[in-house]
C-alpha cells in the first residue's frame, strides 16, 4: 500500500473501509477515494489504454483533465461507460475494468498496434479508406477497433429533473482566486453562486502548499468565511460546462444540470497544467506535478517512491517541497530553464539545504519502462552531460493552459502574453470578470488580489458597490510558463495529445500537408478532439506550429472550445421531458365509452371508439353509418378558436384568406383557405360574422397555437387595429350530425332550427341545455349539422345533455377516422393531408374560394404568376371496386410512363357508397387518361378509375336539407 | 335566449374535473367544493407543496382599445403599470398587458363581477371579452422555491410579495412548457403563486406539478385559497 499517515485536509474517511474489483482484482479503498486514488494507493500503475496504439497510460492530472483513466463501471446491475476514475468517487462492491482494451488491461492485445504506428500516420485514413468498394469492410473493422466504453442497452430510463439557479454573481472555480471573489462581491451586496468542479471547495489552495501549512491554512478560512457568508451559496461536485448569451451558464451536477441565470460572472477556473513533450512522456509514473500533489494532500497516496521533478516554474519547485513533505524520496529537480526565477531560487535553497540537487539547463531524451510497462529510467542532458536516473515518478511542472474557454464562448478574446507565455484576457465582455492563473495571477497573494478585485468589479456591475481602479497584475516572481516545453526525438513517441496518441510528427507532417493554422491543424489530426477536448495538448500543439511556421504565439490563436465543454451525462442533458398534451374538456366522457386515442398536434383525441365484438374498421363503420342514417356527436374541440373584433376586421381576414369575409352578412359563415407567401395551402377554416365588427373563426387543430400568433404579427405589420383572441382552450366545440340533428338540438333549444331561420352555413348565438353556446350550421361530413361552441366548463354536461337527447335516435359519439371517412365521401381536403408543404391553392381546384380580385392577399402575386404557367399537380378523386383485394394506402405512388407522376393522399373504403374511394395528387397529364396506375406493395400496379367528387351527394341536399327527415 | 324547461342549468366544471372524479373528490367543482383535502397525510411538514384549486373564482378578461375606461366605469381599480394586480373590494384585477386585464372575484360575492361580464355581451366599442375558463392553482409550502426552480426559468425570490400584499408585480411566461399568468402573492409570511393555466392543459400540468412536487421527497396538500 501506498497510503500515508493522515494528512491536514484530506479527503477520505480512514475509519470507512471500501472493496471494489479493478479488471478482477479485489481493491481496497477508503471511503472518498476516487477510483484513480484507490488504484494508486494499491500500487496499481497502469490504469487505462490508449485510444489509437494501446499503450498502457497512469495517471497524468488526477484531475480528469486528460482520459488516461476512463472506466467501464458494473454497479448493481447497472453498467456505465466512460467514468471519469480521477474524480469519480468509488463505491462498494462496484466492479471497474479500463474502457478500450482487447483482453484486458494487462495484456491488450491490440496494444500490438503500437508497433505499427508507422503505418499510422496523421490523417492515415482520410487517405486511405476512401474507395467505395472496400469502404465497408474498413468501416467495420474500425468500427469494431475504435471507441471507448461500452452503452448498456438494457439501461432503464432515468427521469433527471434539471433546475434554475439565479444569483447576482456566479463564481465558477472554488480556488483561492474564486473563494476571495465571491467574498468581495457578496460584502457589496450581491448574491453569489459559487460552483466548482471538485466535491470541496479550495483548488489548488490545499494541495499547492511547498511544504509548508499556510496557504492550506489560509485557503480554508476562506472557506469558511464563504460558507458562512449568507449572500453565499456554494455549489460543489458542479462542474460548468458551458457559457451562453445573458450569463446562463449550465452546471452539471452528478444528479442533474442546474440552469444558472446570473448577472454577471466571476472566471476563476484556474488552469491546466500541460505536460513536457519528450519521449515516453506517456509512461505510467509520468505524471504532472499537480496530478502528484492532489493524491498526496486529498488521498494521502504516495504516488512513486523515487521521484524526480522536472521543472520550469515555481511551482515544480514547490511540488519537490510537498513531496519531500510527505516523505518521497526526491532524488532530484531537473529544471529546464538556465536560470530559475526568484521564486524558484528560494525553493531550490531550501531543497539544497535538503540534499536535493538541482540541475538546471535540462533537455530530456527519453523516459523507458521497465518489463512492468511502467516507468524505470529517465534519460536527460545538461551542461554536465548525460545523465539517467532510475526512479518510478517523474513528475511535470513546466507551464500551464488557462481554463479560459467560457471566455471565448461568452464573447471576449485573448492575448499572448509573452512575459507569462501563456494567453490572458484581452477583451472582457459585459459583465465578465477573470482573476487567478486566468489573468497571470499564479502567488497565493496575487490570486486574492486578482479575486477581490473581479468580485467587486462583477457586484458593482450589477449596482452594488462602487467600482475598484483597475490594478496591475504584475508577474512579481517570475514565468509560470515555459516557452517550449517541447523536445523531439529521432525515434518519435512523444506524446503532445493523449486522448488520440498524437506526435510531434504528427503536428509537422499535418503542417507539412498544408494543414497549417489551428483550425486546420485541428480538424485534420484531430488534435484537442478527444474526450479531454485538448486541455493538455492544443497550447503544445500551438507552439510546435508557431515554431514550424516561423512564428510567435502572438499570431495564433486558439480554437474555440463550444459547449459542452466538459463531458454531460445524456442523461442529465435530456433531463426530464416537458411534453404538454392538450385534452378537451370532455376527454373522460370519450374515455369512458372507449375511444381510442390519437395525437393530434398536441391534443390527444378518439381515432374511434372500440365496440365489443367489432374490429377497428367495422366500429369505423358503425359510427359512419349513424353519421348518415340516424345521428353522431364529434368533439371538434381541438380546432383552433379565434375572435377577431374592429372596424377593420373585416379587411384583416380578407388579407388573412383567399376569400372575401369583408363582405359576409351577420348571421353567416364562410370557408375560409389560407396561404403562405408562395401560394402554397397552409391552413383553412370557417369564419362566422357574429356582429358588424366581430368575427369567430376556426383554424385547423395542429396550427392554431401558430396561427394565433401570426395573426398578430401580421396585424402589426399591416398597422391594422384588430383585436384577437385565442379561445382555442376556453371553448368546447361539438360536431352533431346527420339527418336527425336537428330534431336532438331541438330539444335542447329554443333557437329556431328551421332552414328558414337558420340555413345551411349560417351562425346563430344562444343557448343549448342552459348553456350560452355559438351554433354554426357546417357541412364538413356531408350531412345536417351544428358545430356547437360552448364554455369548457359546461361541456361535460352539455355533451351528456346531447347523449341523452339523441339517445332515442340512437345517437353515436364518432371519432377522427369516422370524420375523415365522411368528409372524403364527400370529397373534403383536409390540409396537411391532401396537400403538401408545396400544395399551391389553384392545384386545389377550388376556384370559388380564391377571390383573385382583391387587392391583397396573402399568397395572391404567387398565385397569379402560377396562374400563367401549367399545373404541376392536380387533386383528384378515385374509386375502386369494394372487392379489390388489396390494401391501398395514402401515400402509395401513381406511376405514368413508368415515371412517379402523384401520390395518393386519402383513401378508404366506403361503407355509404359500397366502394373504395380516394384523393391523389397527380399530374394534370394522368387525368387526361381517365385512369390512375398506382403502385402499391410487392411491385404491384393496380388501375383506379379517376372519378368526380364529391363522391357522395355531389348536389350538397342532405348538407342543406333539401331532402330529408 | 331561455333554455326548455326539461334540461337544468348545467354546472360549472372545472378543468380538472376528471382527476377529482379519479381521486374520489367529487366530480362537480361548484363553489362548495373547494373544501381542504390532504392528498397525502403523511406528508412532513418541512419540504411539502400547498395546492388550491381555485377554478370555481368568478372571472372575465377584456382587452381592446377602450377596455381600461370601460372598467373603470364600472368601478373597477386598475393597476397602472403593465404587469402587475390590484385587489379592491374583493375584486382582483391583472393587467396583462397595456389593454388587457384579467378581472377575478376573491371573495366568494361574485355579483358585481358577474354583471360587468354579462354586459360584455352587448360588445361595447372597442371593448373585447375575452373568455377566461382557466385553471387556477395557487402554490405555496416549504418546497415552493425548489418547485419553481424545476418547472419555470422566472426567478421569483426576486418579485415576492408582502403577507398582506393587495397588489404586486405579474408575471406571464412558461411552466413546463405551458404558457401561465403569475402572480407572486404570499400565504402569511410565506411566497405563495397564483397561476392562471389555458384549461386545455389543466390535466398536464396538474398531474406533472404533482409529480415534480412528490420528487422533491415531501409531497402534496390541498389547502385553502389564500387570502388577500
Amino acid at each position: 500500500m501506498r497510503r500515508l499517515p493522515a494528512i491536514d485536509g484530506e479527503w477520505i474517511d480512514r475509519n470507512k473501509a471500501i472493496e471494489f474489483s479493478f479488471e478482477g482484482r479485489r481493491i481496497d479503498a477508503r471511503q472518498g477515494d476516487t477510483i484513480t486514488s484507490a488504484l494508486a494507493a494499491n500500487g496499481i500503475g497502469t490504469v487505462g489504454r490508449s485510444f489509437k496504439y494501446h499503450r498502457r497510460r497512469g495517471v497524468l492530472s488526477c484531475a480528469d483533465h486528460d482520459v488516461n483513466a476512463m472506466m467501464q463501471v458494473s454497479i448493481t446491475g447497472r453498467s456505465l461507460p466512460n467514468v471519469r476514475a480521477d474524480v469519480t468517487e468509488v463505491g462498494s462492491g462496484w466492479r471497474v475494468t479500463a474502457v478500450n482494451t482487447s483482453g484486458g488491461l494487462a495484456r491488450d492485445r491490440l496494444a500490438v498496434l503500437n508497433r505499427l504506428s508507422r503505418f499510422l500516420p496523421v490523417g492515415f485514413y482520410y487517405k486511405a479508406f476512401h474507395g467505395k468498394k472496400l469502404f465497408p469492410r474498413w468501416e467495420k473493422m474500425f468500427r469494431a477497433l475504435t471507441g471507448l466504453g461500452v452503452v448498456d442497452l438494457q439501461a432503464s430510463r432515468r427521469s433527471t429533473p434539471k433546475r434554475y439557479e439565479f444569483c447576482d454573481v456566479l463564481v465558477i472555480g472554488a480556488g483561492p482566486s474564486g473563494l476571495a471573489a465571491a467574498r468581495a462581491a457578496a460584502e457589496s451586496g450581491a448574491s453569489v453562486l459559487m460552483v466548482d468542479e471538485n466535491r470541496q471547495p479550495g483548488g489548488s489552495g490545499h494541495y499547492s502548499r511547498a511544504g509548508t501549512a499556510e496557504s492550506a491554512a489560509a485557503t480554508t478560512a476562506l472557506v469558511a468565511v464563504a460558507r458562512a457568508h449568507p449572500r453565499v451559496r456554494l455549489l460543489t461536485d458542479a462542474c460548468a460546462v458551458g457559457y451562453y448569451a445573458d450569463h446562463w451558464v449550465p452546471v452539471a451536477t452528478p444528479t442533474e444540470i442546474v440552469k444558472v441565470r446570473a448577472r454577471a460572472t466571476v472566471l476563476a477556473q484556474g488552469a491546466y497544467e500541460q505536460p513536457a513533450v519528450f519521449r515516453g512522456n506517456d509512461l505510467p509514473g509520468v505524471m504532472l506535478a499537480s496530478g502528484a500533489q492532489r493524491l498526496l494532500y486529498r488521498y494521502a497516496v504516495a504516488p512513486a517512491q523515487r521521484v524526480a521533478v522536472l521543472a520550469a516554474n515555481a511551482e515544480g519547485y514547490a511540488a519537490a517541497l510537498d513531496g519531500l513533505a510527505c516523505g518521497i524520496k526526491i532524488v532530484a529537480l531537473l529544471d529546464l530553464r538556465a536560470e530559475p526565477g526568484a521564486r524558484s531560487r528560494s525553493y531550490g535553497a531550501e531543497l539544497r539545504k535538503r540534499g536535493i540537487p538541482v540541475i538546471c539547463n535540462v533537455t530530456p531524451v527519453e523516459a523507458t519502462a521497465g518489463t512492468g510497462g511502467t516507468l524505470q529510467r529517465f534519460a536527460f542532458t545538461s551542461e554536465s552531460g548525460p545523465h539517467t536516473l532510475e526512479i518510478d515518478g517523474l513528475w511535470m511542472s513546466v507551464g500551464f493552459a488557462p481554463a479560459s474557454a467560457f471566455l471565448h464562448q461568452a464573447g471576449g478574446s485573448v492575448r499572448y502574453e509573452p512575459t507569462l507565455e501563456q494567453f490572458v484576457p484581452d477583451v472582457l465582455p459585459p459583465g465578465v470578470f477573470a482573476c487567478g492563473k486566468i489573468v497571470g495571477a499564479y502567488t497565493f497573494n496575487e490570486r486574492i488580489e486578482s479575486g477581490r478585485y473581479a468580485g467587486h468589479e462583477a457586484a458593482a456591475h450589477v449596482g452594488f458597490g462602487p467600482r475598484f481602479e483597475r490594478p496591475r497584475f504584475t508577474v512579481s516572481s517570475e514565468c509560470p510558463s515555459h516557452a517550449y516545453p517541447i523536445f523531439r526525438h529521432p525515434q518519435g513517441k512523444e506524446f503532445v495529445d493523449f486522448d488520440e496518441d498524437l506526435q510531434i510528427r504528427d503536428v509537422e507532417n499535418a503542417c507539412l500537408e498544408g494543414f497549417d493554422s489551428s483550425e486546420l491543424l485541428k480538424r485534420f489530426s484531430t488534435m484537442g478532439m478527444g474526450p479531454s477536448q485538448g486541455k493538455h495538448s492544443n497550447l503544445n500543439a500551438l507552439r510546435i506550429l508557431a515554431r514550424l511556421r516561423g512564428e510567435t504565439l502572438s499570431q495564433h490563436a486558439l480554437t474555440t472550445a463550444r459547449p459542452m465543454y466538459h463531458p454531460v451525462l445524456m442523461s442529465h442533458l435530456a433531463g426530464r421531458g416537458f411534453v404538454p398534451e392538450r385534452r378537451t374538456p370532455v376527454d373522460h366522457e370519450h374515455e369512458k365509452i372507449g375511444a381510442i386515442w390519437m395525437p393530434a398536434g398536441n391534443w390527444r383525441r378518439p381515432e374511434y371508439y372500440a365496440r365489443a365484438g367489432l374490429t377497428r374498421e367495422e366500429a369505423i363503420a358503425e359510427e359512419v353509418r349513424a353519421v348518415r342514417h340516424g345521428v353522431g356527436l364529434i368533439d371538434v374541440g381541438t380546432l383552433g378558436k379565434v375572435e377577431a373584433h374592429g372596424p377593420r376586421a373585416g379587411e384583416f381576414l380578407d388579407r388573412v384568406y383567399t376569400g372575401r369575409f369583408s363582405n359576409l352578412n351577420v348571421g353567416m359563415t364562410r370557408y375560409g383557405l389560407m396561404l403562405d407567401e408562395s401560394g402554397v395551402v397552409i391552413d383553412d377554416g370557417v369564419i362566422a360574422r357574429l356582429g358588424a365588427e366581430t368575427f369567430y373563426f376556426t383554424t385547423t387543430t395542429g396550427n392554431s397555437a401558430t396561427l394565433f400568433r401570426e395573426f398578430g404579427r401580421l396585424a402589426t405589420w399591416w398597422g391594422i387595429p384588430v383585436g384577437l383572441v385565442n379561445l382555442t382552450g376556453q371553448f368546447a366545440a361539438f360536431n352533431l350530425a346527420g339527418p336527425h340533428a336537428r330534431t336532438v338540438l331541438g330539444a335542447l333549444t329554443d333557437i329556431d332550427l328551421s332552414n328558414e331561420s337558420f340555413p345551411y352555413l349560417a351562425v346563430r348565438e344562444g343557448h343549448v341545455a342552459g348553456a350560452s353556446c355559438r351554433l354554426m350550421r357546417v357541412g364538413f361530413v356531408g350531412e345536417l349539422g351544428y358545430e356547437i361552441h360552448a364554455p369548457a366548463e359546461v361541456a361535460v354536461d352539455l355533451w351528456r345533455a346531447l347523449q341523452r337527447a339523441g339517445a332515442s335516435h340512437g345517437i353515436r359519439a364518432f371519432g377522427v377516422e369516422a370524420q375523415r371517412l365522411l368528409r372524403l365521401e364527400k370529397g373534403h381536403l383536409i390540409v396537411g393531408q391532401d396537400t403538401d408543404g408545396v400544395t399551391n391553392a389553384l392545384e386545389l381546384d377550388a376556384p370559388w374560394a380564391i377571390k383573385m380580385d382583391k387587392p391583397f392577399f396573402i399568397g395572391q402575386r404567387s398565385l397569379a404568376a402560377l396562374g400563367r404557367q401549367p399545373r404541376r399537380q392536380q387533386l383528384v378523386g378515385f374509386r375502386l371496386p369494394a372487392e379489390t383485394a388489396v390494401r391501398l394506402r395514402e401515400s402509395h405512388l401513381v406511376i405514368h410512363r413508368d415515371a412517379i407522376a402523384g401520390r395518393v393522399t386519402s383513401v378508404a373504403n366506403s361503407p355509404t357508397l359500397g366502394h373504395v374511394i380516394g384523393l391523389a395528387l397527380v399530374d394534370p397529364a394522368v387525368v387526361e387518361t381517365g385512369a390512375l396506375s398506382i403502385r402499391i406493395e410487392h411491385e404491384v400496379q393496380i388501375s383506379a378509375e379517376i372519378a368526380t367528387v364529391p363522391f357522395y351527394d355531389p348536389d350538397g341536399a342532405r348538407q342543406r336539407v333539401e331532402a330529408g327527415p | 335566449m331561455s333554455s326548455p324547461p326539461s334540461e337544468a342549468i348545467l354546472a360549472r366544471r372545472s378543468s380538472l374535473d376528471a382527476w377529482y372524479e379519479a381521486y374520489g373528490h367529487g366530480a362537480s367543482l361548484r363553489e362548495d367544493m373547494w373544501q381542504a383535502v390532504t392528498l397525502n397525510e403523511r406528508v412532513p411538514r418541512g419540504r411539502f407543496i400547498s395546492l388550491v384549486d381555485c377554478s370555481w373564482r368568478r372571472r372575465f378578461g377584456v382587452k381592446g382599445p377602450n377596455a381600461e375606461a370601460w372598467l373603470a366605469t364600472h368601478d373597477f381599480a386598475i393597476p397602472s403599470p403593465a404587469n402587475s394586480w390590484r385587489v379592491t373590494d374583493g375584486v382582483m384585477v391583472g393587467r396583462l398587458a397595456s389593454s388587457e386585464f384579467l378581472i377575478e372575484c376573491l371573495d366568494g360575492q361574485p355579483a358585481r363581477v358577474t354583471a360587468a361580464a354579462t354586459q360584455l355581451a352587448a360588445r361595447p366599442s372597442g371593448v373585447f371579452a375575452v373568455m377566461r375558463q382557466d385553471l387556477v392553482v395557487q402554490l405555496s409550502g416549504e418546497a415552493l422555491s425548489q418547485l419553481l426552480r424545476q418547472i419555470c426559468s422566472v426567478d421569483f425570490a426576486t418579485l415576492r410579495a408582502g403577507p398582506s400584499a393587495a397588489n404586486g408585480p405579474l408575471v406571464l411566461t412558461s411552466m413546463m412548457g405551458v404558457g401561465v399568468v403569475a402572480v407572486p402573492m404570499a400565504r402569511d409570511a410565506d411566497p405563495a403563486l397564483t397561476l392562471w393555466i389555458e384549461p386545455s392543459f389543466a390535466h398536464y400540468f396538474w398531474t406533472t406539478l404533482i409529480i415534480v412536487a412528490a420528487e422533491l421527497g415531501g409531497g402534496v396538500r390541498l389547502d385553502q385559497p389564500i387570502r388577500v
